[in-house]
């Protein structure tokens, strides 16, 4: 599935928006699930599937917010990778 | 020389509760991890971090003894003990009020501005040099909560003999370290990421209210061997 013509506004509106990419949300959904050494093929297909589920949720959408993208990405992930959904979630919150 | 190799113990063990680092290196860990690194890379980058925190420590504690030295070659005077009494207490009350901050995850009372930087470099580490410099950095930005236990600790190795400052040195190092290299072992062995970091989070509380407990059992225990019993017996009370 190609890109979605959407800007994502970034978190705290310092930095400019920018177009929804595919690519980008799809890497880091993959990396959170590799991240709790879940299997290569089961990464790349959760990460598709999350991916799927967020485009379709931006169909009705102008613009999100980058808070917004990953609120959804999580709640998706939540549901095919519960341990991942928790790094992906509170990755930010570490430090 | 046993009770100041226990304060030195005790002081460390309050220096391992404090989690920067261990944050850091979860963190760390994710992203090499998450970004397909092999094992024996992962390893290195851990052991690297591990070690430039190791060294930081000896060489932060190394230098307050040093400086400390300078002025009481004589020996340790109650004021100094008072005033390390005061500092370990102070920050008892500051650290079970104030250590983490109130958001979900394991986000510290650090600088907002050093915390973004450390948060930021610790992602994009790749090297182990970096991973070594990163370690050195997390003591640094940790220093805040640090200072008192290495305070109390460098006024303990004065009085010991030199060839025993050197044992202290090292034990207040190793322990410091202990709850690091726990975690260190527990990536190296295969432990998932989310596991350690739901632990963390679930119990951070309790490792707040047993840092700021330990510092203020260290300091009322320190102000009544150092100063009240020290002031009775130069007074001729005892």
């Amino acid at each position: 599935m190609a890109d979605k013509a959407i800007n994502i506004i970034k978190r705290g509106g310092r930095r400019a928006s920018e177009p929804f990419q595919r690519q980008k949300l799809h890497a880091s959904v993959r990396a959170a699930c590799l991240s709790v050494r879940s299997p290569d093929g089961l990464a790349e297909s959760t990460a598709n599937k999350v991916c799927d589920a967020v485009i379709m949720w931006l169909e009705t959408k102008p613009e999100v917010t980058s808070a917004d993208l990953r609120r959804k990405a999580t709640e998706t992930l939540e549901s095919f990778h519960p341990e991942a959904a928790y790094l992906y979630k509170h990755h930010r919150l570490v430090i | 020389m046993i009770n100041s190799f226990a304060i030195i113990a005790f002081a460390a063990l309050i220096h391992a509760s404090f989690q920067l680092s261990v944050s850091m290196l979860t963190l760390m860990s994710g992203h090499a991890i998450g970004s397909k690194s092999s094992h024996a890379k992962l390893l290195r980058l851990t052991n690297a971090f591990s070690l430039g925190v190791a060294i930081m420590t000896l060489l932060s504690l190394s230098f307050i003894a040093f400086t400390l030295q300078q002025y009481f070659s004589g020996g340790v005077p109650a004021v100094a003990w008072a005033s390390a009494c005061g500092l370990l207490i102070g920050l008892g009350v500051a650290v079970w009020v104030f250590y983490y901050r109130r958001d979900s995850g394991t986000t510290l009372w650090i600088p907002r501005g050093m915390a973004r930087y450390l948060s930021d470099r610790t992602k994009h580490t790749k090297q182990s040099a970096e991973a070594f410099g990163l370690g050195m950095s997390s003591v640094v930005g940790e220093l805040i909560f640090i200072f008192a236990p290495m305070a109390v600790s460098a006024l303990a190795l004065l009085q010991l003999d030199p060839g025993m400052q050197i044992v202290g040195i090292a034990l207040y190092t190793f322990i410091s370290l202990l709850s690091l290299l726990i975690v260190n072992a527990l990536i190296g062995s295969g432990h998932k990421l989310s596991h350690i970091q739901k632990w963390r989070e679930n119990n951070k509380r309790f490792l707040q209210f047993a840092a700021g407990s330990g510092l203020l059992i260290l300091g009322f225990y320190l102000y009544v061997d150092k100063v009240v019993a020290a002031s009775a017996l130069s007074g001729g009370v005892l």
